[in-house]
């Protein structure tokens, strides 16, 4: 490669690159335009020629549909988002406890329920419907907000303490010594200084859990039977099927279903992504 | 409320891979109440384990530890843990808690927040010279004032011991007497029971009264500052105590011979020694003065300026490889020759070891 | 003096407790969720058996001998064989040129498309697709323009799992791309710099010394890779339009299948086997790689 030139070598770097994520942004791209399109527009151009005639008329048709729904992810979404990143803040404090204490027993423990977390996370959430739907069915809780609710907490919570586990690990131990000496007692540091601390990765394990639960689609699907009492994800399914749909509309479904995860992650995302690099770095790097 | 601290055959065992390192072995120790302890050693040494045992943050291996006659750690075992024996300390990172400001620092750790505390608190910040600061985030104070803020916080806690670890070792070296100066100053006003804790002798020598010399694990030697630098019990305690220059000497019917000098020494048993003269007592000089022998003539190597003094490397004129350093109060051109003198009473004699 | 020091104990442990109970109860809760799927799968509880008695691993037999349970199998390890390796290489592959590229905003813009789609539903993902692979209208539709041949994509079965394989692709290689980055981010730069002054190739650099210093990055993104592709479900089920394809079923797809066709023994018989599995994985992965990379000690 020494006969190129460091200007030819440069330019190839940014054009493969450049093409890479023009690939990328495809389906995004397709998203975003055909959404836009008229009936007329649908029938006659493919999903890759911009809209001639921009109109909203496909996002009226599918609002009507979708406003329940959206509004159902909205109210079961982001409460449980909170409300799971900060128990599992707790509980990954809890581990941090356990882990730097001299006492080889509860290094251990700290160790084996660590992998309990980590399994509880990468499970497969599916394996466990049937009981699930079964002890739901039994309190009453299909088709509503309370079964949703359990479900996601069941679920988001080991997540949250696993992610926030990686982020307490940089804890710096004089701070937390310096605290216990002053006599603060386990909840009081982890409230008054721990969560300061952790601010950024708390902000992360949020952002993270807040996509990750809007997006899910197999646990509404499986909680929720009636039409349109369900969450998002389910409801945008429904615009693939059957001959003779239009597809501005599936597109316009599917960008209401995204824009708020994807607007998350476009301006908040730069923190989740930093703070998972920072960590990966062992606090060196910067993107 | 101060306490007498006591630490009786405390030892603790460390699992390196497979091996057990022994960092500390069987160490007695008294603090005595209002009373200032240095505690000085080489870096890894133990020093920072035996502090982490007295605050709780560790536990010995075996051996008690009592504040008053109250026991607070025994072997395996933390009786009283840290947060609840009101310890004050000073981190050599200081620790403050980055997100509080610098009066919520030293707050803290203070039950009562009424009025009472609030005075108490602006007394010590007057005290320490950073009243104007306190309402600064760490992040916004100097070094100095970083670490008056932590020592603050030792204090406003009215605590029963104060544990300071290397507490000036991150300061600039400009600042470093006036800190040091002002730590003595404050432990004893306050009349506070003090463990300092340093791989520098100038830290000892400035804020404690009594001094020991931890090496191998346990003391080699307890005493005033001056008994360490006077009469170290080894040679290693008189290197880390101050510059020492070490030289072979032998005793002769209770006379040692040193390079050409020759001193009474009844004490001492004969045989070869090593012999111990610290650079301030040491002097090159054409004639003679009053109070110190001569050791011979010394050719000069090394001449260079210290800003206060000079510093010359000197070598015996029999003995090239041998190197002494002397602080004198003029330089001396290279090559010339002189007569080294040395103050008899001065002159160290250890075993040979 | 005694109940003072009792009393500040049982306050330390109240603390403590406090911290992990919540998550405790929940792990506990997934614990009996997972032993209860274990205990029926032994029974043959199904629309047949509403009473269901104990048959020891008859509903294990009966749902591993169908063939859609070996197609399915075959295509969850198709899927997260495929999957890690390719996903490993385009990570390798993309983090590389992201690495060299100066602008660090520019960088971050770059990386954040690469792992936007994971910030969409995999449902959409599919929806979206099933239009991109729309015969007339979608990428058959500019292949012809360009004079290419076009491509069945989800309507034959032979091309239909490839297909489903490229959309997990782009979803999730974003996820190595992002840690092989943070693996090169954090190779010491004075290696780089020491390379660049030895004169030394950026494909060279790539090779000899970012690649080599990241092992944990291959660790952490294979692992990421298998776990989230045992888990795909909505995207085969969205490109069927139900569980019921057989090329596109993976495992989690027959066992939801097994579930609506009220099969309930035997879907817990499924359930157990994919928990198994995942647990198999996880718990070394857990204990070695990730710990380690979090711990850097």
């Amino acid at each position: 490669m020494s006969e190129f030139g460091p200007t030819v070598k440069a330019f190839l770097h940014q054009l493969i690159l450049a093409i890479f994520v023009v690939i990328w942004l495809i389906p995004i791209y397709a998203m975003v335009i055909n959404g836009l399109k008229s009936e007329f527009d649908v029938t006659s151009t493919p999903v890759f020629i911009p809209p001639l005639h921009p109109s909203l008329t496909a996002f009226a048709a599918v609002w009507s549909q979708l406003d329940v729904p959206l509004l159902n992810s909205v109210i079961v979404v982001i409460p449980v988002s909170l409300v799971a990143t900060f128990i599992g803040a707790m509980a990954a404090y809890y581990f941090y406890l356990l882990s730097v204490s001299k006492r080889r027993s509860l290094n251990f423990m700290s160790n084996t329920i660590f992998s309990l977390i980590a399994l509880a996370t990468f499970m497969p959430y599916q394996a466990v419907i049937i009981p699930l739907t079964r002890i739901e069915a039994n309190w009453g809780l299909l088709n509503t907000y309370g079964g949703a609710i359990f479900a996601f907490i069941l679920f988001y919570i080991p997540t949250a303490a696993l992610l926030m586990s990686m982020f307490m690990a940089v804890l710096p131990r004089d701070i937390i010594d310096a605290a216990r000496i002053d006599g603060s007692g386990d909840l009081r540091t982890f409230f008054r200084i721990v969560v300061p601390l952790t601010i950024p990765g708390i902000i992360s394990t949020l952002i993270f859990n807040v996509i990750e639960m809007w997006n899910n689609f197999f646990i509404p699907l499986v909680l929720f039977n009636v039409a349109k009492q369900t969450l998002i994800p389910v409801a945008v399914e429904s615009f693939t099927g059957g001959y003779g749909t239009l597809y501005n509309e599936s597109f316009a479904a599917a960008f209401l279903a995204s824009i708020i995860p994807l607007l998350i992650f476009i301006f908040l995302g730069r923190y989740f992504i930093r703070g998972l690099v920072t960590l990966g770095t062992g606090g060196k790097g910067a993107v | 409320m101060v306490v007498t601290v006591k630490l009786s055959k405390v030892t603790k065992t460390f699992k390196k891979g497979k091996r057990n390192v022994e960092v500390l072995r069987g160490v007695d120790l008294v603090v005595e109440r209002g009373a200032c302890m240095g505690v000085l050693g080489p870096s890894g040494t133990g020093k920072t384990t035996l502090m982490r045992i007295i605050a709780g943050l560790e536990v010995p291996s075996s051996g008690e530890v009592y504040f008053d006659d109250k026991l607070v750690s025994t072997s395996n075992r933390i009786i009283v843990p840290p947060e609840n024996r009101n310890i004050g300390m000073v981190f050599q990172s200081w620790a403050l808690y980055p997100n509080m400001k610098a009066y919520d620092n030293i707050a803290f750790a203070v039950k009562n927040k009424g009025e009472e505390t609030r005075k108490k608190i602006e007394e010590i910040a007057e005290l320490l010279d950073i009243l104007h600061v306190l309402d600064r985030y760490p992040r916004e104070l100097s070094g100095g004032q970083q670490q008056r803020v932590a020592l603050a916080r030792a204090l406003a806690k009215d605590p029963s011991i104060l544990v300071l670890d290397e507490p000036f070792s991150n300061l600039d070296a400009r600042i470093r007497d006036s800190a040091r100066a002002l730590v003595k100053k404050v432990q004893k006003e306050f009349g506070v029971t003090a463990l300092v804790v340093s791989h520098d002798p100038a830290d000892i020598f400035s804020v404690a009264d009594v001094a020991g010399v931890l090496l191998d694990g346990n003391f080699a030697q307890v005493g005033s500052p001056l008994e360490l630098y006077d009469s170290p019990v080894s040679a290693r305690v008189a290197r880390l105590v101050g510059e020492i220059n070490e030289l072979d000497g032998v005793v002769e019917g209770g006379k040692l011979r040193v390079l050409r000098g020759v001193v009474e020494r009844r004490d001492c048993q004969d045989g070869n020694v090593k012999v111990g003269i610290r650079p301030e007592d040491l002097r090159v000089s054409e004639t003679e003065v009053q109070g110190m022998i001569s050791l011979g003539k010394v050719r000069a190597k090394v001449s260079s300026y210290t800003g206060s003094s000079f510093r010359l490397v000197v070598s015996p004129l029999e003995e090239e490889k041998v190197e002494l350093y002397v602080n004198s109060d003029r330089p001396m051109p290279i090559n010339s020759e002189a007569v080294l003198l040395a103050k008899p009473e001065k002159i160290k004699v250890f075993k040979n070891n | 003096m005694a109940t003072l020091e009792g009393r500040s104990r049982l306050r330390s442990i109240l603390n403590k407790a406090a911290l992990v109970l919540p998550t405790a109860a929940l792990s506990i809760i997934l614990l009996y969720l997972v032993l209860w799927n274990l205990y029926y799968s032994f029974t043959n509880w199904s629309l047949f058996h509403s009473i269901p008695e104990f048959v020891g691993l008859l509903s294990y037999a009966q749902a591993m001998s169908t063939v859609f349970f070996r197609s399915s199998f075959v295509h969850s390890l198709e899927l997260s064989g495929g999957l890690i390796l390719v996903g490993n290489l385009m990570g390798m592959l993309l983090a590389g040129l992201l690495y060299f590229v100066r602008s660090s905003k520019l960088r971050t813009v770059y990386l954040s498309i690469f792992i936007a789609p994971l910030a969409i539903s995999m449902a959409v993902n599919g929806v979206i697709w099933l239009w991109l692979y729309n015969l007339q209208i979608g990428i058959d539709w500019l292949l012809v323009r360009l004079s290419l041949p076009a491509l069945p994509w989800l309507s034959s079965t032979s091309t239909a799992f490839p297909s489903m394989f490229i959309v997990a692709v782009w979803a999730y290689s974003g996820l190595a791309v992002l840690f092989y980055l943070a693996s090169f981010m954090g190779v010491d730069k004075s290696l780089i710099e020491a390379a660049k002054m030895d004169g030394v190739g950026t494909f060279k650099t790539f090779f000899r010394v970012l690649l080599p210093n990241s092992y944990q990055g291959v660790i952490v993104a294979t692992a990421l890779l298998f776990l989230f592709s045992f888990k795909i479900f909505s995207l085969p089920f969205v490109l069927s339009g139900g569980p019921t394809n057989v090329s596109l079923q993976t495992t989690v797809v027959y066992m939801y299948y097994l579930y609506t066709t009220e099969f309930f023994a035997q879907s817990t018989a499924i359930a157990t086997l994919v928990t198994a599995i995942a647990a198999a994985v996880v718990i070394p992965f857990a204990l070695l790689g990730l710990r380690r990379w979090v711990r850097r000690e």
